[in-house]
């Protein structure tokens, strides 16, 4: 890869911050080199990596050392991308959104500070990643469990951040944040609820105190680079039902929702479900290529045939539950009855685990990388991204949304990879993966333009997304035209407040201040 | 030169935490033990990493540490550039002392 510079930044200015950042971290924590660059394109790039590339990278160890990194970036105007483990796979890794950014590495930052026992918390820095506090877990006996997201490479802090996903009762992970510490770009360190108080002890206890409540304005936004980071960890239950309901026929989605939500929202369903379509189904353990070399997405007729081969039903949902053995009969019973009132044909299958057995890979408390599979799907080298819509679950809402998506997929010749997670009893999250030859320059640029044709398709009903790649975040923010665009324009003002130099993550969701504006 | 095959490693648990809440040791550390640490979750006798090499090597050599072929050279720019399905490793995941050591390892056990 050639040389790439921040927009707008001289050569030689570029020397001197590179100089300024060695000054503050050591040498060897400012990489530069092509081969240290380019480790930090993103692998799964939907189009040219390069449109990414980043400058340098620079990796400082604490507050201290991230301090001085800011202050040479504001004197030189150096836009700065923060990483904590950059295993954002899928919504970019760790490239930056603005070509040239310099990678604010933040791995070697991997404290984990304190895991509190009695009131289920652990406080954590930006290095740390599933595989460290899973082990850390483990090598203490804790009483407390993690919410693993499907991969475990990625950060704690990382993961909550991007509003990350679970499959435990704390499954939602951006509300289990409790108490943050951030460093503006000023260099001023903050910490926010209750830890502004000094000497508290209720900092990761309650997130309402006095005045506004701020952690949420520091998910997904370049507004301040949090430095550690309060999360709440479940107790070990007494028991678990892994269930796995398959429901056989395409037309019966809307019915499947009206009984899933019902149970969730009255928490007999106490944690995230999830509901795959026939075409996630038939990858496991197969290559496309064994299915079908047609022209276009995998016709849904083979798609059944396949899972006919496979005795699965077209929708598969799947959820754990956590409870005493007694009362987790009493959740499956109340399951059961819903599923024979609206869907019959739903074939039901439970696995049980009570504390003291061993654990088994249905529970999902162990870590792996294993979805890192799917991605060949089409061929090597593979990639993918998601088109993630939140949606209510209603029958009508969940019907009109997956028929758009679904046409649009097979309109654009791409396999309708689609599933969702039932995130509380309010919210659907549906993750409709975009999976490429990240090679095949035709393919992938057919997949940018099907991305963006569904923004419009989803803006024109009313909804929006909860994530996105690097390469759409500027089109996922048009989406928001309430009031004249007034909330990415407060968001704006914010960042122009905030950062008036622009330093921190521009074009991070969209978001670009008056500096990069 | 034989046909190089695909290779995925992956993380594991970095270098733990501990308790007196330290950050993580920089000691050297030994191939072999970089390995287990970082590999294994893809490269183990069950991993994803050999699933998919099982398709694409020799019989029986989908594990690295079973392949006939693992210059250490090729490992060393598999890991910081990935491969196919394989994501690459950064300087701050796998140093480039620690990267040479594990491709130096897995070239022994060849």
């Amino acid at each position: 890869m050639g040389e790439t510079l921040p927009p707008g930044i001289a050569g030689e200015t570029f020397a001197k911050a590179l100089d300024e950042f060695r000054a503050a971290v050591g040498s060897a924590n400012v990489f530069t080199s092509d081969a240290d660059r380019a480790s930090y394109l993103d692998p799964f790039a939907v189009g040219s990596q390069e449109d990414h590339a980043c400058s340098a990278a620079v990796a400082p160890a604490d507050t201290d050392e991230l301090s001085k990194v800011l202050a040479a970036a504001n004197r030189h105007r150096i836009p700065l991308w923060p990483v904590s483990m950059g295993k954002n796979f899928a919504y970019g890794t760790a490239a930056p959104q603005m070509r040239g950014s310099v990678v604010l590495d933040l791995k070697r930052m991997n404290r984990i500070l304190e895991i509190n026992e009695k009131l289920g918390y652990a406080m954590v820095e930006p290095g740390v990643s599933f595989f460290d506090l899973k082990a850390e877990l483990d090598r203490r006996q804790s009483g407390l469990w993690m919410s693993g997201p499907a991969h475990s490479w990625g950060s704690v802090i990382g993961n909550a951040l991007e509003h990350g996903v679970g499959y435990t009762p704390y499954g939602i992970h951006a509300e289990t944040i409790c108490g943050m510490e951030v460093m503006l770009a000023d260099g001023t360190l903050v910490r926010t609820g209750l830890g502004a108080v000094e000497g508290s002890q209720e900092w990761q206890c309650y997130k309402w105190p006095f005045g506004p409540m701020w952690d949420g304005l520091f998910t997904q936004s370049n507004f301040a680079i949090v430095t550690k980071m309060g999360l709440w960890l479940m107790p070990e239950p007494e028991g678990m039902a892994g269930v796995t309901i398959d429901v056989p026929n395409k037309e019966d989605l809307g019915a499947l929702i009206e009984t899933l939500r019902p149970l969730r929202l009255n928490d007999t369903i106490n944690a995230t479900y999830t509901i795959a379509n026939g075409w996630r189904q038939i990858t496991s353990g197969v290559r496309r290529a064994d299915l079908y070399s047609g022209p276009g997405a995998v016709p849904a007729e083979l798609v059944g045939k396949e899972l006919a081969r496979r005795e699965r039903g077209w929708w598969n949902v799947i959820f754990n539950l956590f409870d005493r053995p007694g009362a987790l009969d009493l959740r499956i019973a109340a399951i059961r009855e819903a599923f024979a009132a609206t869907l019959p044909n739903a074939r039901i299958s439970v696995t049980r685990w009570q504390k003291g057995e061993p654990q088994a890979p249905w529970m999902r408390q162990e870590v792996t990388l294993s979805p890192l599979g799917i991605v060949d799907w089409y061929g090597s080298p593979g990639g993918h991204t998601d088109f993630g819509p939140v949606i209510a679950p209603t029958a009508e809402r969940l019907e009109q949304v997956y028929g758009i998506i679904e046409k649009r997929f097979i309109e654009y010749g791409i396999d309708p990879w689609i599933g969702a997670f039932g995130l509380g009893g309010r919210a659907l999250v549906m993750v409709a993966d975009l999976i490429y030859q990240r090679d095949d320059k035709e393919m992938t640029g057919r997949c940018r333009e099907l991305f963006r044709k569904l923004c419009e398709d989803m803006a024109a009903i009313g909804v929006g997304l909860y994530r996105s790649h690097i390469t759409f975040m500027d089109d996922v923010v048009k989406m928001h035209t309430w009031g004249d665009g007034a909330l990415p324009d407060l968001n704006s003002r914010l960042k122009t407040m905030l950062d008036p130099n622009g330093i921190i993550a521009p074009g991070k969701q969209g978001i670009h201040g008056k500096a990069n504006g | 030169m034989k046909a190089v095959h695909f290779l995925a490693l992956a993380i594991a648990a970095g270098a733990l935490v501990p308790a007196a809440f330290t950050a993580k040791a920089s000691e050297a550390r030994s191939g072999q033990d970089i390995y287990f640490d970082k590999c294994v979750y893809c490269h183990d006798s069950r991993g994803w990493g050999t699933r998919v090499l099982a398709r694409r090597t020799p019989p029986g050599e989908a594990e690295l540490t079973k392949r006939k072929d693992l210059p250490a050279a090729y490992t060393k720019i598999v890991v910081r550039r990935g491969l196919n399905a394989m994501p690459q490793f950064t300087p701050t995941d796998l140093s480039d002392d620690e990267v040479a050591a594990v491709a130096r390892w897995l070239d022994e056990q060849n």
